[in-house]
C-alpha cells in the first residue's frame, strides 16, 4: 500500500480490538454469573433447602427443557425472529410421544421399541411445526410473531383435541426409568443429552457457516442475500431446528413425569425467550451468544424454583417471567444506546 | 484500449410493463479501464446495473464476458463468473466483523478433519481479509473490529474493499461515493485506481460529476434509456458533460461530435 495514513485508520481506537471484544463478552457473562450467584445466595438465605444437592438436581431437571427451547429461541432471535410456538410444540410432541407409546405398549410392543418409536414421533411433530413456521414466514411472508402465534394456538388446541384435555399415562416402566435414573448423583440421561446438544449448538452457532449466516441474516438480510446466502432456506432450517428442540424438550418432560401432560408447555415459550434475552440476545437480531443463553436459562430456572421454595404461589411465575423479559430488554436498549453514542464517527 | 473488452453488453433493452427502461443500449469495459456511467434520475442506470450484475434479465440484447456470450439467471451466477457489484444500499452486516463481512457467503473452512466437520478458519479469514483490504488500498485493516463500530465512510471502504478483493474480472460500483465526505470519497476513488492497476474492468455509476471526470477513462451517458454519448473522459468538460446528461441548453450535436459512436 503506497498512500499515507488514511481517514479510516485515524478513527481506530487504541488497544487490540480482539482484547477489547473479549473483555466485553467476558464482562457480560461475568455479570450474568454474578446475578446467578446472588440469586442462589438470596434463596438460600430465605430457605436453606435451596442450597442442597436435591434442589440443584431439581433445578437442573427443570433447566433441561428450558435450555432446549432457549437454544432454538437463541438461533431464531439472532435472525431477528421470534418463536412463540415452542411451548405449544413441547406440549403437542410430549402427548404425541405418550399416546404413541401407550398404544404400542397396549398392543404388546416391547418397552424399548415403543419408546424409540414414540420419541421419533415426537421429534417429527416438532420438526413439522417448525417447517410450518418457516414456510409461513418465508413463503407466505408472515411476520415471525404472527406465524408462530398462529401455530402456538393451533398446537395448543391440537394437544387438547388429541388428549381430550387429560393426562396420558399408562406407558411401559422404561419411561420413568429412562427419565429419572441419576448418574453421579446429579445427571439423568436427558440431562446428558441436553449437554451434548448444547455443545453442538454452541459449535454450530459460533464456529460454522450455518451460525455465521444466522447472524448475517439477523444483522442485514439484504446484505446476506446479496452475498449469495439462501436466506429463506436458512430461515426454514432455523425454525425447524427450534421445532425439533421443542419436540426433544417435550420428550424429556414426558420421560420425567412418566405421562404426557397437555398443559406441560404452557407459558414455556416466554421462559425460553426470557432465558435468551437475559443471556444477551437482541430482539432486533444480529446478536446473541450460547453462553449467555445457558446462564439466562439457569437464572430463570433458579428464580422459578426459588420462588416456590420460599413459598410464593406458582401463579406468580408468569408475572416474574414477564418482569424479567422487560428488565432484560430495557438493560439491553440502554447499553445499546450508550454504545451508539460511543461509536466512531470518522 | 485496442484489445477486446473484458465485459460487454450489446443492444440491451428492458421494459417494465409499458415503461421502457433501456432501449438498445451498448456498454463495454476493458481490463484496466474505469468506465463512468452517468445520467439523470430515471435515465436507466440502475436497470443497466441490474442487467450487468445478473439481478434482472434483459428483454433483448446479449452479454459477453471475455468475448463469450453469457447470460445470468441470478446475481450469484455473475458473482461466480468474477463480476462483483456494490449496490447503493446493499451494505454490510453491522453485527459481523470486517473479516466476517469480507468473507460473508464465502466463509473459509479449516483444513483437515475440523474443516470436514464444517468449522470455520477464523484466523485464516482474518489474515486474508487483512491482506486483501491492504492490497485493495483500504487503510482499514483491523479486520476483527465489528462493522457496527465503524463510521459510514469506513463501512463504505470495507464494502468496496470486499468487492475489489473478490472481483476477478469486473467490478460495478453503484454510487459508491454517495453520502461520503470529501476525504472518504478521495479514498474510494483511490481504491478504484488500485482496481484498475490490478487489471479489473471497473464500471463506476455516480451523480457526482467531478468524481466521474477525475477517475474514469471513458464516460457513457444514458438519457431516457438510451446511450447518448460514449466518449473518452478527456473529451468532456464539466459543463459539456452536464449538458449531455440533461439534454438541456444547446443540442447534443453541439457538444458531441456528429460521428460519435452511440
Amino acid at each position: 500500500m503506497s498512500h499515507g495514513p488514511s481517514a479510516t485508520t485515524a478513527a481506530a481506537p487504541a488497544g487490540s480490538p480482539r482484547a477489547r471484544v473479549t473483555a466485553v463478552l467476558l464482562r457480560q457473562d461475568v455479570i450474568l454469573l454474578a446475578v446467578f450467584i446472588a440469586m442462589v445466595a438470596f434463596f438460600t438465605a430465605m430457605n436453606p433447602v435451596f442450597f442442597s444437592r436435591f434442589a440443584f438436581a431439581n433445578i437442573l431437571q427443570d433447566w433441561a427443557p428450558i435450555i432446549l427451547l432457549a437454544i432454538g429461541e437463541t438461533y431464531v432471535i439472532i435472525t431477528a425472529g421470534i418463536d412463540l410456538s415452542v411451548g405449544a410444540t413441547l406440549g403437542l410432541s410430549g402427548v404425541s410421544a405418550a399416546l404413541t407409546i401407550r398404544s404400542l405398549h397396549e398392543s404388546g410392543t416391547g418397552g424399548s421399541t415403543a419408546l424409540l418409536i414414540g420419541i421419533a414421533v415426537a421429534l417429527l411433530v416438532g420438526l413439522a411445526v417448525g417447517a410450518v413456521n418457516g414456510v409461513l414466514i418465508t413463503r407466505v411472508g408472515l411476520a415471525p410473531f404472527i406465524a408462530t402465534l398462529a401455530t402456538m394456538g393451533a398446537g395448543a388446541g391440537l394437544t387438547l383435541v388429541v388428549t381430550g384435555g387429560v393426562q396420558i399415562a399408562g406407558g411401559p416402566p422404561e419411561v420413568i426409568q429412562l427419565g429419572n435414573t441419576q448418574y453421579l448423583g446429579l445427571l439423568t440421561l436427558p440431562l446428558i443429552v441436553v449437554l451434548v446438544v448444547l455443545v453442538v449448538a454452541w459449535l454450530v452457532l459460533h464456529q460454522t457457516r450455518f451460525g455465521r449466516w444466522t447472524y448475517a441474516i439477523g444483522s442485514n438480510a439484504f446484505a446476506a442475500r446479496g452475498s449469495g446466502i439462501g436466506v429463506d432456506r436458512h430461515l426454514i432450517k432455523i425454525y425447524m431446528l427450534s421445532g425439533l428442540l421443542a419436540g426433544l424438550a417435550g420428550v424429556f418432560v414426558y420421560l420425567r413425569l412418566g405421562s404426557g401432560s397437555p398443559t406441560s408447555g404452557q407459558g414455556q415459550e416466554l421462559t425460553a425467550i426470557a432465558a435468551a434475552v437475559i443471556g444477551g440476545s437482541s430482539l432486533f437480531g444480529g446478536s446473541g451468544r450460547m453462553s449467555g443463553t445457558v446462564l439466562g436459562a439457569l437464572i430463570t430456572t433458579a428464580v422459578l424454583s426459588g420462588l416456590i421454595l420460599i413459598g410464593v404461589a406458582p401463579n406468580w411465575q408468569q408475572v416474574v417471567i414477564g418482569v424479567l423479559i422487560a428488565v432484560a430488554v430495557a438493560v439491553q436498549q440502554i447499553s445499546a444506546r450508550r454504545a451508539q453514542k460511543g461509536a466512531g464517527r470518522g | 484500449m485496442a484489445d477486446a473488452p473484458i465485459y460487454e453488453a450489446r443492444g440491451i433493452s428492458k421494459s417494465y410493463g409499458s415503461v421502457v427502461a433501456l432501449e438498445d443500449v451498448d456498454l463495454s469495459v476493458h481490463a484496466g479501464e474505469v468506465v463512468g456511467l452517468v445520467g439523470d434520475n430515471g435515465a436507466g442506470k440502475s436497470t443497466l446495473v441490474k442487467v450487468l450484475s445478473g439481478a434482472h434479465q434483459p428483454d433483448a440484447g446479449s452479454l459477453h464476458l471475455d468475448g463469450q456470450e453469457r447470460s445470468w439467471r441470478s446475481p450469484h451466477e455473475a458473482l461466480e463468473a468474477g463480476i462483483e457489484t456494490l449496490y447503493q444500499d446493499s451494505g454490510l452486516c453491522p453485527d459481523l466483523t470486517i473479516s466476517g463481512n469480507v468473507f460473508l457467503g464465502r466463509e473459509k473452512l479449516r483444513g483437515g478433519l475440523l474443516g470436514k466437520l464444517g468449522l470455520l478458519d477464523h484466523r485464516g479469514m482474518a489474515r486474508i481479509a487483512h491482506e486483501e483490504l491492504d492490497r485493495a488500498g483500504i487503510g482499514l485493516t483491523e479486520v476483527r473490529r465489528t462493522v457496527k463500530d465503524l463510521s459510514g465512510g469506513q463501512r463504505q471502504a470495507v464494502a468496496i474493499g470486499r468487492a475489489v478483493a473478490w472481483a476477478r474480472k469486473v467490478i460495478i460500483l453503484d454510487e459508491p461515493t454517495n453520502h461520503l465526505g470529501a476525504r472518504q470519497s478521495g479514498e474510494v476513488l483511490r481504491v478504484m485506481d488500485k482496481a484498475r492497476e490490478r487489471g479489473l474492468g471497473v464500471v463506476f455509476i455516480s451523480h457526482t460529476l467531478p468524481h466521474v471526470l477525475q477517475v474514469t477513462d471513458r464516460i457513457v451517458v444514458l438519457r431516457l434509456g438510451r446511450v447518448v454519448a460514449d466518449e473518452p473522459t478527456s473529451s468532456f468538460s464539466p459543463d459539456t458533460l452536464l449538458k449531455v446528461i440533461t439534454g438541456l441548453g444547446r443540442s447534443t450535436a453541439d457538444v458531441i461530435p456528429e460521428d460519435a459512436p452511440a
